[in-house]
């Protein structure tokens, strides 16, 4: 990752480990995220990412206590330094479970909360809530009760309370776990679109590695608290091997094309990740046999 | 032919406020089958599946299990037959250590003590618990909790297993491990019926499907009928694998000929279909 | 399933009485409940009943409020049957019938008919309030008359808490039952208790990182997005409900000659039928409950 500028996200020397527990939840951390990225974390539950997350608006160290040593600046501020409510309006985070960030009796008022919370003028928050909830495509839905909602509405509900903040990062912890197919596809889509219509820089947990290689520019794996890759997807998933010892899989083209490439002795460099890439590739080779 | 386990005969279901969630379902299920439950959330698919233990009771049609109508059944006696394993494990257990957990099922069908404890110890075998029988469920992590949650239901030995979303918000190699004990579960004899999500689970291990849309039920065939057929699955929006995926656009390049549900059958088709190509 | 409401809950409409603001109705609610508990007049009781009923049927929520009633109205209704028999009443008792081995007493008939007078209009008024009335606006309303911030989030998130509670129980309930589950009441069902016990705090602890994610607890100036106006219309109701309240109860202290408990007089053949529908309506009621039970 070329780049001259300032990094929005920085990890020096990060090791944390949680309250009672002798094996460290992060170790030796050093990542550096720019602004604008599209940045995946992938790795086994248990792994860190989580973990590194929470450090991302201060949960780690404010609200969990534990030992946390090196520093992580958010805009050059010292995540130490500031409460998370103040990190709020730069990091907006979401969870893994939708239901449990939900706390109103309706759309609307769950997006108000924040704001309410920053003092905003009632005038100014009947703006801002309508302009998010287009975000996220709930429009029509600002009186209903979230626990009317499906789970990819609420996950995406949850996505515009955060958003209503205006933050310039946008964490997600696994926004997909919980919901059915037609969901994860809304939530991905929503990801993307904060990333490249609004140029949020994006931070995504995510299980399946077919929708990382779509959509990321910046892929981190971690295993065991410590960083194992952090390069593009494209040199990331190429990694097949460190990959499978981190327990992780590859996009299925690209272990089908590895598997290929061995077998036939094609001496493709570097593999496919996309499903486009896959395709013209394939015909290239073969049809010019 | 094997023996049925499970008949829907004209099953229909109407929740109290008159929305109706399965509709003239007509269905047998038999011993050793590996089905796959699909559908987008509000399909019925779970309403339909919870009439398999007695959870549910038909509002019209019949449910018949190992040849007994379900209507006037309690769903304590039926789990001897049908084992359903939710969704969240959490929801299941309680009880202070794994092994105390595992034992709760067999003692509530009045099992001796050594029958109790001998299922208990094939269970820990099975599942590969053994370091973690005395820890509290609850310490343990989420992907052995959900393994703890299906050897729960193991240790009453159901003839048919209800695995809802088995591997939903599990990484990699749990996931892998769960593929493998939904077939060894097979290979015992029970018949398991997975209710998911999961695209790779279906395209792999599942042997027939079961596609329910707006509660009534669109398809019950083989997985790789299902997969080929574009239109049923976007109008359930389900996507393929994305190795189906692709088989699916070089066969509308008639690069290859035939669909592939896994990576070694892409293999193979390729393979194939090179040996076509250099043989003309 | 999702979406699990309260059984007693915010009926949504758009009637004059969903329309007067939170505290006027508020005020009459209380204002029903203190005149109830002070007085055994079966008249004013029963006007108050009348007005109620009144109420209930302009404001469009009769199918929710007779599902409440349909439960509460049979526990209500057998007040008038154990007073008949054993009155909380001063002694002498006047008997006028024997209904098997129980006497019925003058003095009991006229106990249970205005104790159920009294509850029954203290609970047709709190119905009406709440099946009316948006959570929020009367917290709004309530936070606006001095109640602190922190009780008002506290009781928004736990009225959403409880139908969530109530679901997954039923979910953990079923997960038991499906692992063979022994037995039905209350030593039995506590294994159940354990799971969603953790995943309520589980879900506490992941709602407050949650919310500080969203500025909760900020040091700040506090805006509010929900506002209740005050209307003429809503002084009005609430000065006329306060009149009307302080009104009556001062007739009701002043004027003893509203005690009808020894000039009012039942026929014993009325006396009967009141007590056994009375007993009918509730055995009923708890047979049904039972039954219910004994299925699932």
């Amino acid at each position: 990752m070329m780049n001259t500028k300032e990094p929005i996200i920085e990890f020096r020397d990060v090791t944390f480990y949680y309250p009672i527990s002798e094996t460290p939840a992060l170790q030796n951390i050093n990542l550096k995220i720019y602004e604008g990225e599209y940045v995946a974390i992938l790795g086994l539950n248990g792994a860190g990412k989580t973990t590194l997350q929470l450090c991302l608006n201060g949960v780690i160290p404010n609200m969990i206590m534990g030992e946390l040593t090196g520093d992580v600046f958010i805009k050059g501020l010292n995540t130490r330094d500031y409460p998370t409510r103040e990190l709020a309006k730069i990091v907006g985070m979401v969870f893994d479970n939708p239901e449990f960030q939900l706390t109103q009796t309706s759309v609307a008022e769950e997006v108000a909360l924040g704001l309410e919370n920053l003092g905003t003028s009632p005038h100014d928050m009947e703006e801002i809530i309508g302009e998010v909830l287009q975000t996220v495509g709930l429009s029509g839905l600002k009186d209903r009760s979230p626990f009317e909602l499906s789970g990819g509405q609420q996950q995406r509900l949850a996505i515009a309370s955060a958003l209503a903040m205006h933050p310039e990062i946008f964490v997600m912890d696994e926004p997909t776990s919980n919901v059915d197919p037609v969901g994860k596809e809304e939530i991905i889509a929503v990801a993307a679109k904060l990333n490249q219509e609004k140029h949020m820089t994006v931070i995504l947990a995510e299980h399946e590695v077919e929708v990382v290689a779509q959509y990321a520019d910046h892929v981190i794996v971690i295993d065991k608290g410590k960083i194992i890759l952090d390069g593009t997807p494209q040199q990331v998933f190429n990694q097949i091997d460190v990959l499978a010892k981190c327990g992780l899989r590859t996009p299925q083209v690209t272990e089908f094309f590895n598997q290929i490439n061995q077998s036939k002795k094609l001496g493709i460099k570097e593999l496919p990740i996309k499903i486009d890439e896959a395709e013209s590739l394939m015909l290239n080779q073969f049809e010019k046999k | 032919m094997e023996e049925v386990l499970i008949t829907c005969d004209n099953l229909s279901h109407v929740y109290s406020g008159g929305v109706v969630a399965v509709k003239e379902v007509n269905l047998k299920i038999r011993r050793g089958e590996l089905i796959g439950i699909i559908g987008q959330n509000g399909s019925g698919k779970t309403t339909l599946v919870k009439h398999f233990n007695g959870l549910l009771k038909p509002t019209y049609g019949k449910v018949i299990i190992k040849g007994e109508e379900t209507t006037n059944k309690r769903v304590q006696e039926l789990s001897r037959s049908v084992g359903y394993v939710f969704q969240n494990p959490n929801h299941q257990l309680f009880a202070k250590t794994v092994t105390a957990e595992l034992e709760f099922g067999p003692r509530n069908l009045g099992l001796s003590e050594e029958e109790v404890h001998e299922r208990v110890e094939k269970a820990i075998e099975f599942f590969n618990l053994d370091t973690y029988r005395d820890q509290h469920p609850y310490r343990i992590s989420f992907p052995l909790r959900k393994l703890v949650g299906m050897a729960s239901i193991y240790t009453m030995r159901p003839d048919v297993f209800i695995l809802d979303e088995p591997t939903t918000g599990q990484d990699n190699i749990t996931t892998r491990i769960v593929y493998q004990l939904i077939r060894r579960l097979r290979d015992e004899g029970s018949t398991v019926i997975c209710v998911a999500h999961d695209m790779i689970l279906l395209a792999e291990v599942v042997e027939r499907m079961i596609v329910m849309r707006d509660s009534v039920l669109i398809a019950d065939t083989d997985p790789k009928t299902v997969f080929s057929d574009r239109k049923l699955m976007s109008s359930t929006h389900l996507y393929p694998p994305q190795i189906t995926e692709l088989s699916h656009r070089l066969k509308d390049k008639n690069f290859i000929n035939t669909y592939a549900l896994s990576i070694d059958e892409m293999q193979k088709v390729t393979d194939q279909q090179l040996q076509v190509k250099r043989s003309k | 399933m999702r979406g699990a409401v309260l059984p007693i809950s915010m009926v949504p409409g758009n009637s004059v009485v969903h329309k007067i603001a939170p505290l006027p109705k508020l005020l009459w609610a209380v204002g029903v409940l203190i005149i109830s508990f002070s007085t055994r007049n079966p008249a004013i009781l029963g006007a108050m009943i009348v007005l109620g009923l009144f109420l209930a049927s302009i404001s469009n929520i009769w199918s929710s409020f007779l599902k409440v009633m349909g439960i509460l109205f049979p526990i209500m209704v057998i007040a008038i049957f154990l007073q008949s028999i054993a009155p909380a009443f001063p002694q002498p008792w006047t008997p006028i019938a024997q209904l098997g081995p129980f006497t019925i007493y003058q003095e009991g008939i006229y106990s249970g008919l205005t104790l159920f007078e009294r509850t029954f209009s203290m609970t047709i008024f709190a119905m009406v309030f709440i099946m009316t009335t948006h959570p929020s606006d009367l917290f709004v309303s309530l936070e606006k008359i001095g109640m602190p911030y922190v009780i008002n989030f506290i009781l928004t998130v736990t009225l959403q808490l409880i139908p969530i509670l109530q679901r997954e129980f039923a979910t953990v309930l079923s997960a038991q039952k499906s692992r063979g589950m022994k037995g039905t009441g209350f030593g039995a069902v506590l294994p159940s208790m354990v799971p969603v016990f953790v995943g309520a705090i589980e879900r506490v602890q992941q709602m407050s990182i949650s919310l500080e994610s969203r500025a909760f607890g900020s040091t700040g100036k506090k805006t509010s997005y929900r506002n209740v106006v005050m209307g003429v219309k809503d002084y009005v109701i609430m000065v006329v409900g306060l009149l009307a309240s302080a009104v009556t109860l001062y007739w009701i202290l002043v004027d003893k000659s509203l005690d009808w408990s020894r000039t009012m007089h039942f026929s014993p053949t009325l006396s009967v039928i009141l007590v056994i529908t009375a007993a009918l309506i509730f055995v009923t009621f708890i047979v049904i409950s039972v039954s219910k039970i004994i299925k699932t």
